[in-house]
């Protein structure tokens, strides 16, 4: 494997958890719960009954952050310990944090602080409750914006994973309203994604400005590792540039199908997913000829 | 309309099979006709998509992914058995595959 071929991805959110990574990487579990330890520590102490088996904070929109966050930045501390030495880092959607940390650009805390204050931001500016977002699979873009029209729904799409698999983000009723006629459109798949926050559309414009005082006041440095941009495919090499992205990322679409393509473009021909899920991996077997996703675990044992 | 032969037939299941062994993570030989896809195998619509597409792409068929869709509404496919059966039709009839519920 070619040294700077291998990007790190980091999802937003976890859906489940793969089965006990400590059994093939016995180090994670003590990287794991010097992280939780910290967090727990310095945002909430209630991470501390975290259990993946019993408690695993699916559900609750934050903490589940805050565990992806934790698991990605251990998955990468763990890589970069064993020489993986990584071309590019990327966040998709709030996996931007724990993509900012890999490279150096933020500290562990600043990434919860992000977390914390970003949520803070839009809960103040938006009513619990009214919105939401959905995944659907199977339909063109065309068809999902035919939908959108024809049944008037405040919706926008807000990313695209792949030709075939896009994010749509807004009012929850014509959330659930388009995921209806969506199936009976001839979608494959189309299903609630069980957050109750419109992540990346305009609804958030106001908590972005609210969430960009913390971010232009936090101690940022240029990423140490090339970041690249999921809203603009643009590389991320210096701290003002992070800046925006982290405040941007909140009120903006973004596109992985090209970030991905542009990834592969710039030398990268491996993939490894710093998350306990496998849905980048799962996703990426659409975006034909953009290299090829490898387990993080054995990536540490080749 | 293409002609569904034996050697068709052997090869989708082949291909079918070996997906589900290899994306799943499961022993080949324990995969048969009645095997569930969700419940047994963990599978779930993104598999479904990419076995599509690989047939797609080996017997150059022309339909639409909304027509499979509409079509799997009245005929949801549950086990690996009905999964084939399904991309025999899809095969032999690409985007004409509605027209069966006439």
């Amino acid at each position: 494997m070619a040294e700077n071929d291998i990007a790190l991805v980091f999802p937003a959110f976890i859906s489940d958890y793969r089965d006990d990574p400590s059994r093939e990487i016995p180090a994670f579990r003590a990287v794991f719960q010097v992280f939780l330890d910290k967090a727990a520590s310095f945002i909430d102490k209630d991470l501390l009954s975290f259990d993946p088996k019993s408690n695993p904070m699916l559900h609750d929109e934050l903490r589940n952050q805050y565990l992806t966050y934790i698991y990605g930045c251990s998955c990468a501390r763990i890589l970069l310990s064993s020489g993986i030495k990584p071309g590019i880092s990327a966040g998709y959607s709030m996996g931007i944090y724990a993509s900012l940390f890999t490279a150096g650009s933020i500290t562990f805390e600043t990434g919860l602080l992000f977390i914390r204050n970003a949520y803070d931001a839009i809960r103040k500016t938006l009513p619990p409750g009214q919105y939401g977002m959905g995944g659907v699979i199977g339909l063109s873009e065309k068809d999902i914006m035919e939908i959108v029209l024809k049944h008037d729904l405040n919706l926008a799409i807000v990313n695209r994973n792949s030709d075939y698999s896009f994010i749509l983000a807004g009012n929850r009723v014509h959330v659930n309203v388009f995921l209806l006629k969506a199936i009976e459109e001839g979608a494959l798949h189309a299903k609630s994604l069980g957050v109750t926050i419109p992540y990346h559309t305009n609804l958030l414009s106001g908590a972005a400005k609210d969430f960009s005082r913390t971010v232009f006041t936090a101690d940022v440095r240029a990423p140490e590792i090339p970041v690249i941009s999921v809203l603009n495919q643009d590389m991320i090499c210096d701290a003002d540039r992070a800046r925006n992205e982290v405040v941007n990322n909140i009120h903006t679409t973004f596109n992985w199908l090209a970030t991905q393509l542009q990834m592969h473009h710039a030398g990268i021909h491996t993939f490894t997913e710093c998350g306990p899920s496998q849905a980048l991996r799962k996703n990426s077997k659409f975006i034909s000829g953009s290299g090829k996703f490898v387990n993080w675990d054995v990536l540490v044992k080749k | 309309m293409a002609k569904i032969t034996e050697k068709t037939r052997n090869e989708v299941r082949e291909i079918v099979f070996a997906f589900f062994a290899e994306e799943c993570e499961a022993d080949k030989s324990l995969i048969n006709d009645n095997t569930n896809i969700i419940k047994d195998l963990d599978g779930d619509s993104l598999m479904f998509l990419e076995l599509i597409e690989i047939f797609k792409k080996k017997y150059n068929l022309d339909i639409e992914l909304k027509t499979i869709g509409k079509y799997a509404i009245k005929h949801p496919v549950e086990t690996i058995g009905q999964l084939i059966e399904m991309q025999m039709l899809i095969i032999e009839h690409e985007n004409r595959l509605l027209e069966l519920d006439k």
